[in-house]
């Protein structure tokens, strides 16, 4: 019974937990990559049953984001247009586009058409729209250029870290309530020492709050 | 070296690496839409695919397969979709809930609401703050009634005898009722409807009889809320019913009579009453009730001096009462009191209050008490000069319509070739002794118009003819309230199922050319609205407004005529006397299935009954000396500390003796509960249970009482035997524990007198553990004021830092103890607005209800059991009590000892002073619930949303999902939660939020977006804005203007279980009794008072306090009442 382990058998405890160390690191790496919102979600991009350009209606057209999204000032979604909204002008443009023709049946039939939703949020976590653009938060913030998009790409991570670093420093995202809805406008900080201090004066005046407590989005 | 890449045969090699697993992906790359996505993927990999070696091929094939894209377009994340409307809905924002005004009927009165609609799906009730007399609130069946509409057991169809009938076969037949009886004038026509309101029904019903004269119009509705008119048409020689405004009354007599819940305007008289008991500060006055009543109801618990009497006996005590108040009525009443028996001086001292308040008080008799009591009341009324002021009295349009018993006998006759039935359910609620079922067999054509297919759809389906309804929240009606005032009902949603309304049906069978009930209501409206005002406009007000202005009913003079009672009155019978052989029965409403028309409403069946506690059930109530002879007086257990409980309970559980009852010959086993508080015997039955046609929630719940009443004595029966087997059965009790034993939880005080609120409003803090011990807030936290304590929690005397609480706003509550009077619509308010499911009889038993909200019921009577752990003391249940109510939430504590419990931080204390609760986190330890000394963390044990309750226990082998029609009437606003999730009260934080959203969004747009602070009274809570009385008061602690930081300044306010340094944010007002010092039975200080003196001083009791003698163990006399109420 003496010799039944070879002698380099007294380096296998130790190559097992260093290999076991190295397993487990590269597991959490693996997954603190691949598997976290920034990974996942950012680049998602679905086919929609409508290739609608932002890119072409906001920049050629020139519709400002209310023309469609009528109620994000109002309430805490911000509505997918309805077919009328689109038919506002392809009954007149384009009216027998193939491409076009979900959107007709849509109006016809009063049915929806089953567009993408590329923004999810989970059920438990209430965003409300109408309080952040009316409060100095632009769409560009979460949604990413949107007027450059020619298919809707989801840009930012949108977790719950994401909304926390915001909320921790606001002043860092506003802009002038009069930019919110133009995409292509420079945050207030990024405007200069004059902007900074606009930030700060905005803070100031208007008493934001961001709630950086679990009830400010879990109801 | 290169392989092809069609299908080659595995070789050697590849078996090593798996050929399975190999193959299965050649056969997807071969897929169009695999290559697809290939090529959209990995554009540059794509190209390398003709000709690729095996290695490169794995690389690229195991970097798409991490990344789920081996065929499966779905695995990255789960598509979900955004469905826009086709063509926009005008008026309707996704995302914010609009609010129409409508109405909830029930029999001859109505409760206006605004309802909150999601989309078109109305989702929560709330009261019509335009109606004045309501005030906003509504009363528990306005806010369950909600439900109904989305119940999955409810008529979907019109029926036949099994087979479905379209609408065109239903208008069909109407039509063909009209014709076969226009020729004759209606004979053989026979209608039985349920009583309405409805000034629309009332003209179509005029209609309806016009054209045929000769059918039968009768009304049937088993319960009475309100007084038939026979005893104030006697009276006052016009038909006129009585409308009590308590806010005006000093005091109050109530004989039997339960008019703060059981009366059909108990919102109202509720709202009159608290107004008129509310303590905002030292001098307010205080009105007092007294009240007779043989059982325990809640306006019993809210008076200040009750006598338990036999119902048979009021008539007795009114007589007496009268002749006391007025002598010279002695010669014709004194032979209708012979034989009362009352403690010597109640009636004097109490009449001679009333006499003291001529003007100012009121009487008020019981709608089931016979008409001799009924005039007795309106004559004391009329002669203590109540009338105008306390009472007023409305003229009532007679509606000639026939009674059940006039029907029946017409049945019986074969007269009757068609029978319609609108509403109600005869088959289970008629009187027993007309064998209803029978009867409606006899009928050749029944056409059964109800919501649900009951008993009376069943009795006979293959010729019935069900016609289904529509609910209230799907139909176009009026009704009116209370005090006569018109009120809309407005559809939120087209109807479900394609149910019609009940005028529709009067219309078609009266023949009328317009059936459409929106054009049925503009006509009454505009009719009513009077001339000059266009159509249009009075319908448009009307339904904007939520109540026709000016329609209330105006008040008539009346004169009283003595001497109608000589005809009025039966000749005077002896008095009964009731023995265990020889038991008083009453029949009562439940307070909570009303008829049993809400039989399948799961949160009505799971709110327990507010005073028995018991929930899902009913028993037979019978009182502590009945239970004595019958021999099931519960015994004490070793480890009983105080009290002995009201049953015996196993494990939580009350296993009730069954007992079998017996009265005019007929017999039901049931299930006999112990109900300290009753006339000793006096038993109550509560109608509504037992149904048997019914849906998932009603089916075997409680026992039916209906078998044992007859026409004769609806209301009140004789002659009852009970007897007690040995079987037991469980009943879902949700509060064991009846006493406070001597704890100062509820804290009370006499209005006036030694030690009284009067002499010290702040008495609260008089007694306690916080009134001997340094102040948890220390000597810094003392000299702050409120709105400085809120944000800067001192640390008082605490080893641990406080948290700094920095928003906008701090939110408290105060909740009034004075003005609950335990009705529970905020219980079920709650229930609906936060998604708070059912769990159902079985695990109910295990003490795992879900609501947020409860209601405590304590009594006391003066005793305590002193002789503890193991000593003999005192094991009685109190006969004469006093009783207390106390609504018990979440309180918010600024320290709370839950969240520093959580190993997942899933409960945290928000800027605002909120206690939240984040579901995702939750891990289900429980621990924050052991850890709560109010125990109000509620945790879901089961998936109770999405299983169903019968199969919990399976586990994930149950069905999955709740049906769809379910889902509908979820608040979208707030979470529904999971199996292993623990839930709270949240101050309704969903209504914080959007409050505060909504007030910023449009003070930003109106350019001043600096003002941040929500004005006060903006957000409400649920339970604050449904509850009558205004007990709860919500808002803003950082404002010392807002109505709850001025309740908060209250000298009785104060911190339940305060000692513990919890610093709850809700607070509560203590309870003040306006005792008379002259009544029999009065006592210095109230029983919960007593009880913790002795406990707690007890050197300093003795016979010293009042004068009463609470310790001595008097042998009622057999049939003798007890002594007065303390």
């Amino acid at each position: 019974m003496s010799k039944l382990f070879p002698k380099s058998a007294n380096k296998l405890p130790l190559q097992i937990i260093i290999y076991l160390g190295l397993l487990a690191g590269i597991a959490t790496a693996g997954v603190t990559y691949y598997m976290t919102p920034k990974y996942s979600r950012v680049g998602y991009a679905p086919v929609q049953p409508v290739p609608f350009s932002h890119a072409q209606h906001v920049q050629e057209v020139g519709l400002d984001c209310r023309y469609c999204h009528s109620n994000v000032e109002k309430s805490g979604h911000s509505n997918v247009p309805s077919a009328q909204t689109c038919m506002n002008c392809h009954s007149i443009i384009k009216v027998d586009s193939p491409l076009l023709a979900p959107v007709r049946e849509s109006y016809e039939k009063n049915t929806p058409v089953p567009w993408v939703w590329i923004h999810q949020t989970p059920d438990y976590a209430y965003f409300n729209h109408a309080i952040h653009v009316n409060r100095g938060v632009s769409c560009v913030e979460c949604h990413g250029k949107v007027n450059e998009m020619d298919t809707v790409k989801h840009t930012q991570p949108l977790s719950m870290g994401f909304c926390i670093e915001c909320h921790r420093n606001p002043e860092q995202r506003l802009r002038d309530p009069k930019d919110v809805f133009n995409l292509d406008s420079k945050r207030l900080v990024d405007q200069g020492p004059e902007g900074v201090k606009l930030a700060d004066k905005f803070m100031h005046d208007w008493k934001l709050m961001p709630p950086q407590s679990c009830s400010g989005c879990h109801r | 070296m290169k392989r092809k890449f069609d299908h080659p045969a595995p070789t050697e090699q590849e078996q090593l690496t798996g050929p399975k697993y190999w193959r299965s992906l050649d056969e997807l790359s071969a897929t169009p839409g695999f290559q697809a996505q290939l090529a959209r993927e990995f554009p540059d990999g794509a190209a390398e695919l003709d000709g690729v070696d095996r290695r490169n091929f794995m690389k690229i094939m195991a970097a798409s397969f991490a990344l789920g894209g081996a065929g499966l377009a779905g695995c990255r994340r789960p598509e979900k979709f955004i469905l826009p409307y086709g063509k926009s809905v005008e008026g309707v924002i996704p995302g914010l809930p609009s609010y129409y005004a409508t109405a909830m009927p029930l029999r001859k009165t109505a409760i206006p609401l605004l309802a909150e609609t999601h989309q078109g799906r109305p989702t929560k009730l709330e009261g019509n703050p335009t109606y004045k007399p309501h005030g906003g609130a509504a009363s528990l069946h306005a806010q369950a009634s909600i439900l109904e509409l989305y119940d999955p057991d409810r008529a979907t169809a019109h029926t036949k005898g099994g087979q479905q009938l379209t609408a065109d076969a239903v208008n069909q037949l109407l039509v063909s009722i009209n014709r076969n009886y226009s020729g004759n004038g209606g004979a053989g026509l026979a209608f039985l409807a349920d009583e309405s309101s409805s000034p629309t029904r009332q003209r179509l019903v005029a209609a309806l009889r016009k054209r045929f004269p000769q059918a039968t119009w009768s009304e049937y509705e088993p319960i009475v809320d309100e007084a038939p008119v026979t005893a104030a048409q006697a009276a006052f020689g016009a038909a006129v019913r009585p409308i009590y405004h308590f806010a005006k009354a000093k005091r109050i007599v109530s004989i039997d009579a339960d008019f703060l819940h059981s009366a059909a305007g108990s919102l109202y008289y509720a709202r009159g009453f608290a107004n008129g008991r509310r303590l905002a500060k030292k001098d307010d006055p205080m009105n007092r009730l007294y009240m007779a009543e043989s059982g325990l109801s809640l306006t019993g618990s809210m008076a200040d001096h009750r006598l338990r009497l036999a119902s048979s006996h009021m008539l007795a005590f009114a007589a007496q009462l009268s002749i006391q108040l007025f002598p010279e009525v002695g010669n014709e009443l004194s032979a209708y009191r012979q034989g009362l028996q009352l403690p010597p001086k109640w009636i004097e001292e109490c009449a001679a209050d009333l006499a003291q308040h001529r003007g100012a008080c009121v009487v008020v008799a019981g709608a089931h008490l016979p008409v001799e009591v009924q005039f007795l009341a309106h004559a004391l009324n009329a002669s203590l000069g109540n009338v105008g002021t306390t009472v007023t009295y409305v003229a009532v349009e007679p509606t000639n319509a026939a009674p059940i018993t006039q029907l029946a006998a017409s049945i019986k006759s074969g007269s009757v070739r068609t029978l319609v039935v609108l509403g109600g359910n005869p088959a289970f609620n008629a009187p027993a002794d007309l064998d209803w079922a029978g009867l409606q067999k006899s009928v050749g054509e029944v056409v059964r118009f109800g919501y649900y297919a009951d008993e009376t759809s069943a009795v006979n389906p293959a010729a019935t003819t069900h016609i289904a309804a529509a609910h209230y929240l799907e139909s176009w009606g009026d009704a009116r309230t209370v005090d006569g005032t018109i009120v809309p009902i407005q559809p939120m949603i087209q109807p479900l199922f394609g149910g019609l309304t009940q005028n529709e049906v009067i219309a078609r069978i009266a023949g009328e050319t317009e059936v459409d009930s929106y054009a049925l209501v503009t006509a009454t409206i505009t009719a009513l609205a009077g001339p000059g005002a266009s159509a249009q406009n009075a319908m448009a007000r009307f339904l904007h407004d939520g109540v026709l202005e000016g329609s209330a009913q105006r008040a008539v003079a009346v004169r009283l005529n003595l001497a109608a009672a000589r005809q009025l009155f039966s000749p005077a019978q002896p008095l009964a006397t009731f023995s265990k052989d020889n038991l008083e029965v009453r029949f009562q409403a439940d307070y909570k299935m009303d008829d049993g028309r809400f039989a399948n409403n799961g949160w009505l069946q799971e709110c327990p009954d507010p005073i028995s506690k018991i929930s899902w059930d009913n028993a037979i109530f019978i009182s502590p000396t009945l239970a004595k002879e019958l021999g099931v007086y519960p015994k004490g257990s070793l480890i009983q500390v105080a009290r002995v409980e009201a049953a015996s309970f196993q494990q939580g559980m009350e296993m009730a003796f069954i007992g079998e009852l017996t009265v005019n010959g007929k017999t039901v086993r049931a299930p006999l509960h112990i109900q300290p508080g009753l006339a000793n015997y006096t038993i109550i039955l509560p109608l509504g249970y037992g149904r048997t046609v019914v849906g998932h929630v009603g089916k075997g719940a409680g026992h039916n009482f209906y078998p044992l009443r007859t026409s004769a004595n609806p209301h009140v029966a004789t002659g009852g035997k009970l007897v007690a087997t040995q079987e037991k059965y469980r009943l879902a009790n949700t509060q064991e524990h009846w006493s406070m034993e001597g704890r100062d939880i509820v804290r009370e005080a006499n209005y006036e007198g030694a030690n009284s609120y009067q002499e010290n409003p702040g008495f609260v803090k008089t007694f306690g553990m916080e009134s001997h011990t340094p102040s948890n807030l220390g000597v810094v936290g003392e000299k702050m004021t409120p709105q400085q304590r809120a944000t800067e929690i001192p640390r008082g005397n605490s080893l641990y830092s406080t948290p700094k609480f920095d928003g906008m706003h701090q939110w408290g509550m105060s909740i009034d103890m004075n003005t609950c009077i335990a009705c529970q619509a905020c219980v079920v308010a709650c229930q609906a607005e936060n998604n708070i499911p059912i769990v159902g009889k079985d695990q109910v038993l295990r003490g795992r209800e879900m609501h947020w909200i409860r209601i405590d019921r304590y009594y006391s009577d003066g005793n305590l059991d002193a002789g503890a752990f193991g000593g003999e003391g005192n094991k009685a249940l109190p006969d004469d009590l006093d009783v207390s109510f106390q609504p018990m939430t979440c309180v918010h504590c600024e320290l709370a000892p839950c969240e520093t419990v959580c190993p997942v931080n899933a409960t945290v204390h928000d800027e605002e002073g909120l206690n939240t609760m984040a579901y995702n986190r939750c891990i289900g330890t429980r621990y924050c619930a052991n850890n709560c000394p109010y125990k109000v963390r509620r945790f879901n044990f089961f998936d109770y949303n999405q299983r169903s309750l019968d199969s919990l226990y399976m586990g994930q082998l149950a069905d999955f999902g709740m049906p769809e029609l379910v889902s509908l009437g979820k608040n979208p606003e707030v979470t529904v939660r999971m199996r292993g999730v623990m839930e709270k009260c949240t101050y309704c934080v969903q209504r914080i939020q959007n409050g505060k959203i909504q007030h910023k969004v449009k003070m930003a747009q109106l350019g001043s977006p600096g003002d941040v602070v929500v004005p006060d009274g903006t957000i409400k809570t649920a339970c604050q804005q449904t509850c009558p009385v205004d007990a709860i008061v919500f808002g803003n602690i950082l404002d010392k203007d807002s109505a709850v930081s001025k309740a908060k300044a209250r000298e009785q306010e104060y911190e339940v279980l305060g000692y513990l340094n919890v610093r709850p944010r809700t607070t509560y007002a203590g309870r003040v009794r306006n005792r008379n010092p002259r009544m029999p039975g009065y006592t210095a200080l109230p029983a919960s008072r007593i009880e913790y003196q002795k406990k707690n001083e007890p050197q300093g009791q003795g016979h010293g306090h009042g004068g009463h003698d609470t310790h001595g163990k008097t042998a009622p006399a057999a049939g003798a009442e007890k002594k007065g109420a303390h």
